[in-house]
């Protein structure tokens, strides 16, 4: 349905252009409204949703992971029979590809989710700050614990799919290549270690780029921001630790989670950016960032829900 | 007896040391209300007091709701239109409607089919599928105005919805903020600083200077504040200048606008009566008279004049 009113007829009113309103025919909404504790599903959703409108933004890192999985699932079935180089046993044999692959391939996950969070991570607060998007989300009966929640979750989801599921079907694969039912059981505890490591990798990999992005107000700065830590900071810190023989390397994100998977796995690595870090003191590295990364994201939030929508006042 | 729109008692609101909202206490009611202001009056932090997004002293109610306690309830109830840009980067304005309609409390289906219903109201329906990063000026407006209108809000709060439009553009807004009661059954609260657009759409008025509200009630009453119709606008066949001759002898305040028309005050007391008498014992013949109203804008003027005296 759809009908037209022109303006009103009386004295210089007339002198106005003829707009037309469309009107599909107006219904008062009287159905239940979702409970406001919902909205931060809402946000996780949309979160997603934009993620994976485009193949950049998403898509082409989640291809990237596929092939990595495709290739460490060949290499441990193919290459069963050689050593992986710079892994060993702690009994000091070196390890084999079937047993190596898993915690080597973390790395290369890491590498993909580097790349999300490029693409999404590092934008999400800086982009909503400048774009006016936080007025559009308080206007609403959204709490800033809303958004938070929703843009956090949004993110695990879409790092998750890449740390979580590679990791767990290449676990599996292992426990396909088992050669008897006793060393199946004895090799059962890589699947919680494949989650535990993935889960890991997905809190970091999600949590400091949105930390990133609440620090600045600018999306591309926030980037160029968290790519520098990454790739400076992180490859300093590893020059520092060689140098100073500390456990400064744990600053580097990738490293630190390499060196938590090798220890979960029981393998030690010969040489490497790992290496010279304590898995106990990389651990903590790694929750660290993260709670500073959401810290700094509540902080941002806050202030944003503080200063209220409409101009200056 | 339905509750008011707006309730507020003993509104204040500081900020450090500066009071934005000074112990405001009125009741808002209308069909359009114009919230109007010089810069700095307080009118964007009396909206966020009544969305219940900052702490305040006093009372504040929307739709008898306590705006402090219940904040979240009544922006479920309210639309907002907001004079910056405030979009989502890389949506479509269906998906941005979509999007607002849910946070709002509305299931997806429910959400979607109203963002379409608002576009198409707002007169976006070819364009509603396109990126909002690509609209002009006017297109973003009306976004804003869909967005604001898609969970189907009982009061609209509307902070300068024509700024930047061209005439067309600002003349189409009007005509929908015209309709919008009439159609959807909701009031509108009009922030803007544009007195002509107050004349044309709003029944009611809200002014705010320095923190203080200064007036509340009717456009009529605004106009009508000084208690009777004593500025006319008089006619005549010829010769203006005498009759604001004999008119000023007899007290009134007379300007000559041309050969044939001139405005009057009247003295106290006096009624159009004056006017026609001084006319005839001068010989001189009215064409018309009629009460000049005063202007939004001249009672706007008054109203803050006062508040600085």
């Amino acid at each position: 349905m759809s009908d037209a009113t022109g303006p009103r007829s009386s004295g210089a009113d007339s002198l106005r252009p003829a707009g037309t309103i469309h009107d599909l025919g107006y219904k008062r909404y009287v159905g239940a409204r979702l409970a406001s504790s919902t909205r931060w599903l809402v946000v996780m959703k949309n979160h997603i949703a934009h993620a994976w409108k485009t193949w950049w933004r998403f898509k082409s890192s989640l291809g990237l992971a596929v092939i990595v999985t495709v290739i460490a699932g060949g290499v441990m079935f193919l290459l069963q029979d050689r050593t992986v180089k710079g892994v060993v046993l702690p009994s000091g044999i070196a390890a084999t590809l079937t047993d190596g692959t898993l915690p080597r391939s973390i790395q290369w996950y890491s590498r993909v989710a580097f790349l999300v969070s490029l693409t999404i991570g590092a934008r999400v607060v800086a982009g909503d700050v400048q774009s006016g998007a936080f007025t559009f989300y308080f206007a609403r009966s959204v709490r800033p614990r809303d958004y938070v929640l929703g843009k956090i979750t949004g993110q695990l989801v879409l790092v998750g799919m890449i740390y979580l599921a590679g990791p767990l079907m290449l676990a599996i694969a292992r426990l396909g290549l088992a050669d008897s039912t006793d060393q199946l059981i004895d090799l059962l505890p890589v699947i919680p270690k494949a989650l535990a490591v993935g889960a890991l990798g997905t809190l970091a990999f999600a949590c400091v780029p949105l930390g990133f992005s609440a620090i600045v107000h600018n999306p591309r700065y926030a980037m160029a921001l968290w790519a520098s830590y990454y790739l400076i900071v992180g490859g300093m810190a590893w020059v520092l630790s060689r140098v100073t023989d500390s456990g400064v390397a744990a600053l580097d994100l990738a490293a630190s989670l390499d060196r938590v998977a090798f220890w979960l796995y029981d393998l030690e690595l010969v040489w490497g950016r790992a290496k010279r870090i304590d898995p106990y003191v990389a651990l903590g590295s790694l929750l660290a960032h993260a709670g500073i990364a959401i810290a700094l994201v509540v902080w941002q939030v806050r202030r944003a829900h503080l200063r209220g929508i409409g101009g200056a006042s | 007896m339905s509750e008011p729109l707006i309730q507020l008692e003993h509104l204040t609101k500081r900020y450090g040391a500066i009071t934005a909202i000074e112990d405001v206490t009125a009741v808002v009611d209308g069909r359009i209300i114009g919230l109007l202001g010089p810069n700095g009056a307080g009118k964007s932090t009396l909206l966020k007091c009544l969305l219940g997004l900052i702490p305040y002293e006093g009372e504040a109610r929307v739709l008898g709701l306590h705006a402090r306690t219940h904040g979240a309830e009544i922006r479920d109830r309210v639309g907002y239109m907001p004079e910056q840009e405030a979009f989502l980067s890389g949506m479509s304005a269906v998906e941005l409607c979509t999007y607002a309609g849910e946070l709002s409390g509305l299931p997806r289906t429910e959400a979607m089919q109203r963002a379409h219903a608002a576009l198409y109201y707002a007169g976006l329906e070819e364009k509603r599928y396109q990126s909002i990063d690509g609209y002009s000026t006017g297109m973003k407006q009306r976004v804003k105005l869909a967005q604001a209108l898609v969970h189907d809000p009982e009061i609209l709060f509307l902070d300068e919805p024509t700024n930047g439009l061209d005439p067309r553009s600002r003349d189409e807004m009007l005509e929908l903020i015209e309709d919008l009661p009439i159609r959807r059954s909701c009031s509108i609260v009009l922030s803007t600083h544009l007195l002509p657009d107050v004349e044309r759409v709003c029944d009611h008025a809200v002014i705010m200077h320095h923190g203080r509200v200064r007036f509340v009630g009717s456009i009529d009453e605004l106009r009508d504040t000084r208690g009777r119709d004593a500025d006319l606008f008089v006619e005549v066949k010829a010769d203006a200048a005498r009759l604001a001759d004999v008119l000023a002898a007899a007290g009134a305040t007379c300007n000559v606008e041309s050969p044939v028309a001139l405005t009057v005050t009247l003295p106290l007391d006096a009624t159009t009566d004056l006017v026609f008498r001084r006319a005839r014992d001068a010989g001189l013949q009215i064409r018309g008279l009629g009460v000049r109203r005063e202007t939004v804008e001249a009672a706007f003027l008054r109203v803050i004049g006062n508040g600085d005296a």
